[in-house]
C-alpha cells in the first residue's frame, strides 16, 4: 500500500467510514482533517501529553503517535463517540458539574481515559484516577476536580449497579 | 512525515526478506507499535521509503510459561499485558513493574516488548536532527553542555544511555532474545550482549542485523526463594524518564544470599551489571549494612560528567532501597 | 508594564469641573474619578465574617444600587457550571486549531537553524514551485523583541539578523500541511554566523559575544513586558532600571542596614519556564477584498485586532478577530505575533484563507517564556521586626527581549522606609521573553518571602508573628492577607510546625508560609452590552475573550441577577472584536473590568424594560422589579409575570444599552488609556507541607493551603479553579521546569512536553482553597480577578517548608534532585 493515496475504511464511533488517505497519515489527522471530528485535539504530537486520546476497542491509546492504517478493522471511539444522542456519558456530566476543566483543550482526551476507567472499574479509588490520567498533562491545572468528577461519576455508577439488585 | 510504502507482513521469514532487501524509495523499517518509530520520524531522524508491519503477523504475541517456570514472550506482547499479566506478576515482579512505569497508560496499550529493546536512546541530542547532520559532533556536545541525563560510567566514548526499562528488569533475570534471519536462521542471544552503547552514526543499537526480526524474549525461570524488586528514580511521578533504574534478583538460601543480580539502567551506555556489590552480597546474611556496603560498590568508580554528578548518590541510595526492598519479599 | 502617563482616557487632568462634587486633585495627578453627575453612596465596606464598615464614597449618579453580600444574591456567588462546559466536555467547542474554512491553505514556518548570524540570502525558488504551494513570504521585521535603538549600529539587510536558534524566517502556504511542511524545508538560507552566548552569567561577562550590537529599546506591549526607554546598556546588561515607578529609591539604605538588628543577605537563582499552553499559538487568517478576519488563539482579540491595523496599515473596522475558545495563554498569547504577521501576507498573497499553527518545539522556543532571575537581596529588621531597609540588585534573561524584572513588591508589599531596588535585563541568543502569570512577581516573591523566613528565625519570631508586625499598610491586601494567616495557620496545622530538622531520618517533613501581593489593573475602556429582544430573549455582548477563566459564565451571571433570571437564560456572546471592546484576559483583569460594565449595562436595559412595563400597568416604575423569573410590582402578586411575558407586555421588539466600565470609586494609584492600577492590591497566603528525600534528593508536596482574596468571588467554583490552577502552575515552577539550551548550538534541547516537566496528575497534592469575600467599596461588583495571585506565593511557600523539613535554605529553583542535593551538602 502506498506510498500514494489510499482508500481505507475506517470503523469510527459505530459507522464505517471510507477515507482516503496515504500511509504517513496519523489516526488524529485523520479523525479531524478527513472525518471533521475536531474534539480530538494535538498537543505535543509525540505521544507525550495525551490530549489526543481515543478508544481502540475500549484501550486508551494516543491517536497522535497511531498510525491511521493501524487503525483499521479496530473499533474507533471518539469524544464525539461517548454521549449517547443528548444524553452525556456520567463522566462528561460529572466534569460539568465538578467543574473538571478550564480552557478545555485537553478535556476531551481526560474524558475518554477517565469514562474507560469508570466504565470498567467503578470501584476506583483515587489512585486509580490518578494511574488513568498520569499520561494527561492539564497546563490550566484542573486535576482536583478531575479527580472528583471522575470518583464523582464512579461513585454514581456503583450505586447503579447495585441498586439493580441480583433479581433482575 | 513523508509518506512511504507500507507492507503488512504475513510471516516472520516474509519480513526478514523485505527488511534484508533495499527499497528504491529509501530505508525499509519494521514497526511494531510504532511509538519509537513516529517520534524518530516526526523529528526527521528516520525517513523510511517502505515500513514492514509486523503486527500483522500471528503468533509473536503470545505470553507462555514453560515447564519449568520460564517465560517466552512474543516480540509484540504490549507494556500494558506484560505489566497485568498474572504470570508475569507472580514470577517475575521486578519485569511486571518496570512495563507498569513505563511512559503512560495511552503509550503501554501499544508499545511493545520487543520495539521497547530496540528504541534508539532518549538523548536529547540524539532526538534533534541537527546532530545527525554532517559534521556535527553529539558526543563533544553532550561532554561541553547539557549531561544531566546521560551515563556516569564507561562514558567516555559515549555518553548516551539505552533507553529501554524494562531492559532493567530483563537483564536482572538474565534474559535472552531469539532472533530469526532472511532465510530462515535462528540465533539466541544474551539480552546483555544483544544492546550495545548507543552511537549516532549507527541506524541501531543492538547487533540486530539487516534482515532479522526479533520474535521472542526468553526468560529463565527463576530459582525458587528468588526475590525481586525494581525501582524506578525519576524527577516527576506521574510519568518520566529515569534519572536511574535498578532491578534486583536474589536468590536465597534461608536468610542468606546464595545468587545476586543487581542492574542499573540509565547509569551507563547499557544495563550495568553491579558484579562488585554482588560480590558484597553473595554468601552473607543480608542486613541493611550489607545492602548499604553493597550499594556503595555499585557507585564506586563512577565518573561523572560536568552536570550529572548528583547520579552518584542518588544511585547509592536507590541501590541500597532496592536490595531491601528485595530483601523483604 | 509601560510607564505610567498622566492623561486619564484623554482628557487633560486640569480641566475645570462643572459642578462642586468634581473639584480636582492638583495638576499633573489623576483628577477625581468619575466625572459628571455623582451622589453620595454608603457602601459596606470589609471581609465578610469579620466586622464590616459602612463608608461613604462618590459614585456616578446612575450607577446601580450596591449589591448585598453573596451570601443574600441569588446567582451572584453561586457556584454554577460554566455555560460552555457541555460544549468542552464533547469536544464540540471550537478552538482555533480546530478552525477550518472553505479554501483554507496551510502554513509552516521556516526558522534559523544556528543562533546568531547575519542572513546572506534567502532563496525561496524550489519552495515556490513544490506542488500545492500558493505562497511564501520572508519576514522583513520582527515583533517580539529588542530593537537597536542606532538604526546604524549594523550593517543595513533586507532581513532581520539571527539572534537565536529557531527565530522565524519565513513561511510557506500550500494546499495540505503535508506540502507546506515539505516544501518548508527546500527554503535555503545562507548564514554568516556570529558568536552567541546562551547563559545568564556568560552574557553577563565583558568579553561576551553581544547578543545586540548597541544599545536597545523594547516599548511594553497589550501583554506587558518590554523595558523602560532610554536605560544605558554595556553589552548585553541594559539597565538599571531603579524602579522609579514605584517611588524607588527611597530612604538611605545603606543607613537602614547600618541601624539594623539583623541584616539577611542572600543570592537567589530562578530558571526560565516556558509557559506550555495546551493549545499552541497560532491563527487563520482570511485576507479579503473587504476586510481581514483573523482566527486567533489569544488572550486579548483587541490586541490581534490593533496589531494587524497597525502592521498591514489597515483601519480598525476592517479587521474582525473571533476566538471562541482559547486553548490557554498564560501572558504570551497577545498580538499577532510574527506567526501572524506571516499568516496574514501569505494570506494576501495567495488570495485565501491560511492556518498557521504552530508546533510544540516552536511554541517553547519562539513565542515567550518567564524569564530567568539572579536576585542580589539584602533586608534588615529591628530586634522587634519591623523592617529598616530593603536593598535588592537584580538581573535576569529574557533571551533578546527586554522584560526579566523581578517585580515591585519590594518596594509595595510590606512598609519600609529604605528601599532600593536595582535591576537589569541580560541578553542571550534565546528566545524572547513574554508576560508570564503574575510576571517578574513570581521571582521576587520566591526571594523576598525566603528571605523574610529567614529575618523572623534570625529574631527568634514565627514567620507569621512577623508578617502581623511588617503587613501593616492598611490596604485592602493587607487586611485581607491578616486574615488569610489566621485562616491559612487554622487549616495547615500550623501550631504543629517543628523545629527546622526536626526528623532524624532520612525523610524530613516541613511546613511553610508565603504571600503575595498583586496590584489590581483595570482595563479602563472595558465595555459591555445588554440586549432584551421581544420574545424574552436576553444577550450580553463583549468582544471579550476565554482562556479558561469562564468569562461567558461570570457575564451571564452578573446579568442574570440583575434581571431576576438563571444564568443558563442569559445568551453570553464574546470572543469577537465586532461587540464592544472588553478586556485583556491577562493581569487578572477581566472579572474585575468586565463585571461593573455588564452588571451597568443590565442595570439599564433593566430599569428601560421596567419603565416600560410600568406604563402598561399603571404603576409607578420604580416599583418595577425582577426576581425569580417573574417581572411585577414589589408586594403586589397579582401584577407578577413570567419573564417573557412581562416583556411581551412591554411591548418591546428589541431594547439595547451598553455601559462603560467606570473608574474605581476611589481613584486609581496610576492610569494610562490601556490600563489603571487601583489604589488597593489583592492579597493572598499559601501553606506548603513538603517531604524530602535527603538521600535522593526528591520532594513531594503533600499538601497546599491557598487563601485568597479577590473581592466579590462572581463564581467561587470558577473561582477556586483558577486557584488550583495558579498553585498547581506554581508547584510544577518550583520543582520541575527548567528550559535547556545547549550551550555550542543554542538549540533547546527539550523542547517538548516530556522534557520539559509540567506537574501531572500524580504530582498534586491535596490542595485546600479558601477565599475570603471583600467588600472594597470600588465599583459596581467589587469583583476582582485572582489568576495571577494564585500563582505568585507558591514557589516560596514551599522553598520555607523545605527550610524547615531540613534546616537547609534552597535559594535556586527549580527544586529538582540535582539542586536539592547540592543545597543539603552546602
Amino acid at each position: 500500500m502506498g506510498p500514494s493515496e489510499l482508500t481505507v475504511e475506517l470503523f469510527v464511533n459505530g459507522r464505517m467510514m471510507s477515507v482516503r488517505l496515504d500511509p504517513a497519515m496519523t489516526l488524529a489527522e485523520v479523525l479531524r482533517d478527513h472525518l471533521g471530528l475536531t474534539g480530538t485535539k494535538i498537543g505535543c504530537d509525540r505521544g507525550a501529553c495525551s490530549a489526543c486520546t481515543v478508544w481502540l476497542d475500549g484501550d486508551v491509546v494516543a491517536s497522535c503517535m497511531t498510525l491511521a492504517l493501524d487503525a483499521r478493522s479496530r473499533n474507533i471511539t471518539t469524544i464525539e463517540g461517548l454521549a449517547h444522542g443528548e444524553t452525556l456519558h456520567p463522566v462528561q456530566q460529572a466534569f460539568v458539574d465538578h467543574d473538571a476543566m478550564q480552557c478545555g483543550f485537553c478535556t476531551p482526551g481526560m474524558v475518554m481515559s477517565c469514562a474507560a476507567l469508570v466504565d470498567r472499574k467503578p470501584g476506583c479509588t483515587l489512585d486509580d484516577v490518578k494511574a488513568a490520567v498520569s499520561g494527561h498533562l492539564c497546563r490550566c491545572g484542573a486535576y482536583p476536580n478531575i479527580f472528583k468528577a471522575t470518583l464523582a461519576a464512579a461513585g454514581a455508577a456503583r450505586t447503579r449497579d447495585t441498586s439493580r439488585g441480583d433479581g433482575r | 512525515m513523508n509518506t512511504f510504502e507500507w507492507v503488512d507482513a504475513t510471516s516472520v521469514e516474509q519480513a526478514a526478506d523485505l527488511l534484508a532487501a533495499r527499497s528504491a524509495n529509501g530505508a525499509v523499517v519494521a514497526k511494531a507499535g510504532g511509538i519509537d518509530l513516529l517520534d524518530l520520524m516526526k523529528e526527521g531522524i528516520v525517513r523510511p521509503g517502505r515500513i514492514v508491519n509486523l503486527k500483522s503477523i500471528g503468533g509473536l504475541d503470545g505470553i507462555a510459561l514453560g515447564p519449568e517456570g520460564g517465560l517466552t514472550l512474543g516480540a509484540l506482547v504490549t507494556l500494558a499485558r506484560i505489566e497485568s499479566a498474572a504470570e508475569i506478576r507472580g514470577r517475575f515482579p521486578a519485569l511486571a513493574a518496570a512495563a507498569a512505569h513505563a511512559s503512560t497508560p495511552q503509550v503501554r496499550n501499544v508499545a511493545t516488548i520487543g520495539g521497547n529493546l530496540l528504541q534508539r536512546p532518549r538523548c536529547w541530542y540524539f532526538r534533534s536532527q541537527l546532530f545527525h547532520r554532517d559534521g556535527a559532533n553529539a558526543g563533544d556536545a553532550i561532554s561541553d553542555g547539557e549531561n544531566q541525563y546521560h551515563a556516569i560510567f564507561d562514558n567516555r566514548e559515549t555518553a548516551m544511555v539505552h533507553a529501554s526499562t524494562p531492559a532493567t528488569a530483563l537483564v536482572a533475570y538474565g534474559a535472552e532474545v531469539q532472533l530469526t534471519a532472511a532465510g530462515g536462521q535462528r540465533r539466541t542471544v544474551p539480552l546483555t550482549d544483544f544492546l550495545l552503547p548507543p552511537d549516532i552514526k549507527r541506524d541501531r543499537d543492538t547487533v540486530l542485523a539487516p534482515g532479522e526480526v526479533l520474535t521472542h524474549v526468553v526468560v529463565p525461570a527463576p530459582a525458587p526463594n528468588t526475590r525481586a524488586a525494581y525501582h524506578k528514580q525519576t524527577e516527576r511521578d506521574s510519568y518520566d524518564w529515569p534519572i536511574c533504574d535498578v532491578a534486583v534478583v536474589l536468590q536465597m538460601d534461608g536468610e542468606t544470599v546464595a545468587a545476586a543480580s543487581i542492574v542499573a539502567g540509565w547509569v551507563a551506555p547499557t544495563p550495568r551489571r553491579a558484579v562488585e556489590s554482588e560480590r558484597v552480597l553473595v554468601g552473607k546474611p543480608l542486613t541493611e549494612e550489607l545492602a548499604r556496603a553493597a550499594a556503595a560498590a555499585a557507585v564506586a568508580g563512577a565518573t561523572p560528567l560536568s552536570k550529572n554528578g548528583y547520579k552518584v548518590a542518588l544511585m547509592e541510595a536507590v541501590v541500597r532501597r532496592t536490595i531491601m526492598a528485595a530483601a523483604s519479599k | 508594564m509601560s510607564t505610567a502617563a498622566t492623561e486619564k482616557n484623554g482628557k487633560a487632568p486640569d480641566a475645570a469641573p462643572s459642578k462642586p462634587e468634581e473639584a480636582g486633585a492638583p495638576a499633573g495627578q489623576p483628577a477625581t474619578p468619575n466625572p459628571g453627575a455623582s451622589r453620595q453612596q454608603t457602601l459596606t465596606y470589609g471581609i465578610v465574617g469579620e466586622p464590616l464598615e459602612q463608608v461613604t464614597r462618590r459614585v456616578p449618579l446612575d450607577e446601580p444600587p450596591p449589591l448585598a453580600d453573596n451570601a443574600a444574591l441569588k446567582v451572584i456567588g453561586k457556584p454554577l457550571p460554566r455555560l460552555d462546559a457541555v460544549q468542552k466536555v464533547t469536544g464540540a467547542a471550537r478552538y482555533t486549531f480546530d478552525v477550518k474554512i472553505p479554501g483554507m491553505l496551510y502554513a509552516r514556518r521556516v526558522t534559523s537553524a544556528v543562533a546568531h548570524a547575519r542572513i546572506v540570502s534567502i532563496d525561496t525558488a524550489e519552495a515556490e514551485k513544490y506542488p500545492g504551494v500558493r505562497a511564501v513570504h520572508v519576514l522583513d521585521r520582527l515583533l517580539l523583541q529588542a530593537q537597536v535603538r542606532d538604526p546604524n549600529a549594523e550593517p543595513a539587510s533586507r532581513y532581520p539578523t539571527v539572534r537565536y536558534l529557531g527565530q522565524p524566517l519565513a513561511a510557506v502556504a500550500a494546499d495540505t500541511q503535508r506540502a507546506a511542511d515539505a516544501a518548508a524545508l527546500l527554503v535555503k538560507v545562507t548564514y554568516e554566523p556570529l558568536p552567541h552566548v546562551t547563559t545568564l552569567d556568560g552574557a553577563m561577562n565583558d568579553g561576551s559575544p553581544a547578543d545586540f550590537p548597541g544599545p536597545t529599546e523594547q516599548p511594553g506591549t497589550a501583554g506587558g513586558g518590554g523595558a523602560p526607554p532610554g536605560l544605558p546598556q554595556h553589552g548585553n546588561v541594559r539597565g538599571p532600571d531603579t524602579g522609579r515607578m514605584f517611588g524607588l529609591p527611597r530612604g538611605d539604605v545603606a543607613r537602614g542596614l547600618a541601624d539594623a538588628a539583623v541584616v539577611v543577605e542572600a543570592e537567589y537563582r530562578t530558571q526560565v519556564q516556558t509557559h506550555v499552553p495546551m493549545e499552541t499559538h497560532g491563527l487563520v487568517a482570511d485576507w479579503r477584498e473587504d476586510g481581514l478576519t483573523i482566527y486567533a488563539s489569544t488572550q486579548f482579540t483587541t490586541s490581534v485586532r490593533d496589531e494587524a491595523a497597525e502592521m498591514f496599515d489597515l483601519p480598525k473596522s476592517r479587521v474582525r478577530v473571533i476566538s471562541d475558545f482559547t486553548g490557554g495563554g498564560f501572558g504570551a498569547k497577545y498580538g499577532i505575533g510574527n506567526f501572524g504577521l506571516l499568516a496574514i501576507n501569505l494570506s494576501r498573497k495567495a488570495r485565501a484563507p491560511v492556518r498557521l499553527m504552530l508546533d510544540r518545539r516552536e511554541e517553547h522556543v519562539s513565542v515567550g517564556n518567564r524569564p530567568s532571575s539572579l536576585q542580589r537581596l539584602k533586608i534588615g529588621a529591628a530586634a522587634d521586626g519591623r523592617l529598616t531597609a530593603i536593598a535588592l540588585e537584580a538581573y535576569g534573561s529574557g533571551g533578546v527581549a527586554a522584560g526579566a524584572g523581578v517585580g515591585f513588591a519590594h518596594a509595595m508589599m510590606y512598609p519600609c522606609p529604605n528601599v532600593s531596588a536595582i535591576q537589569f535585563d541580560v541578553f542571550t541568543n534565546a528566545g524572547p521573553c513574554a508576560a508570564f502569570r503574575a510576571p517578574g512577581q513570581v521571582q521576587g516573591i520566591f526571594a523576598l518571602e525566603q528571605s523574610l523566613d529567614e529575618v523572623a528565625g534570625r529574631l527568634g519570631l514565627d514567620p507569621i508573628a512577623l508578617r502581623d508586625i511588617i503587613d501593616s499598610s492598611g490596604s485592602d491586601d493587607s487586611r485581607a492577607r491578616r486574615v488569610q494567616r489566621r485562616i491559612g495557620a487554622e487549616k495547615s496545622g500550623w501550631r504543629t510546625r517543628r523545629p527546622p530538622n526536626a526528623d532524624t531520618g532520612p525523610i524530613k517533613r516541613g511546613l511553610g508560609m508565603a504571600q503575595s501581593h498583586w496590584l489590581s489593573v483595570i482595563y479602563p475602556p472595558s465595555s459591555c452590552e445588554v440586549r432584551i429582544t421581544g420574545d424574552g430573549s436576553v444577550e450580553a455582548f463583549s468582544a471579550s475573550q476565554d482562556i479558561g477563566t469562564g468569562t461567558r459564565t461570570v457575564l451571564a451571571q452578573v446579568v442574570a441577577e440583575e434581571l431576576g433570571l438563571e444564568a443558563g437564560d442569559i445568551g453570553a456572546h464574546i470572543g469577537d472584536t465586532r461587540y464592544p471592546i472588553g478586556p485583556p484576559s491577562g493581569g487578572s483583569r477581566v472579572t474585575g473590568s468586565l463585571t461593573p460594565a455588564a452588571r451597568n449595562a443590565a442595570y439599564r436595559a433593566a430599569r428601560d424594560l421596567a419603565a416600560r412595563l410600568a406604563t402598561a400597568l399603571g404603576v409607578p416604575q420604580d416599583d418595577v422589579v425582577f426576581e425569580e423569573g417573574h417581572a411585577g410590582v414589589r408586594g403586589n402578586a397579582a401584577t407578577w409575570l413570567p419573564f417573557k411575558e412581562a416583556v411581551k407586555k412591554a411591548g418591546i421588539t428589541e431594547l439595547s444599552h451598553r455601559a462603560e466600565r467606570r473608574e474605581d470609586y476611589d481613584g486609581y494609584l496610576m492610569e494610562t488609556p490601556e490600563f489603571s492600577v487601583g489604589k488597593h492590591g489583592i492579597g493572598g497566603v499559601q501553606f506548603a507541607e513538603v517531604l524530602v528525600d535527603t538521600e535522593t534528593g526528591a520532594v513531594k508536596v503533600q499538601h497546599i493551603v491557598a487563601v485568597h482574596d479577590c473581592g466579590r468571588p462572581i463564581n467561587p467554583m470558577l473561582t477556586e479553579s483558577q486557584i488550583y490552577g495558579g498553585v498547581i502552575q506554581g508547584l510544577s515552577y518550583a520543582l520541575y521546569e527548567e528550559r535547556h539550551l545547549d550551550p555550542t548550538s543554542g538549540l533547546q534541547l527539550n523542547a517538548n512536553i516530556d522534557q520539559y516537566k509540567i506537574v501531572g496528575a500524580r504530582e498534586v497534592p491535596v490542595i485546600d482553597v479558601h477565599v475570603i469575600e471583600q467588600l472594597t467599596a470600588q465599583t459596581s461588583t467589587d469583583a476582582r480577578g485572582v489568576a495571577e495571585p494564585a500563582n505568585v506565593a507558591t514557589a516560596a511557600a514551599v522553598a520555607n517548608a523545605f527550610y524547615n523539613a531540613t534546616g537547609k535554605r534552597i535559594r535556586t529553583l527549580p527544586l529538582t534532585p540535582a539542586n536539592v542535593l547540592d543545597a543539603l551538602r552546602a
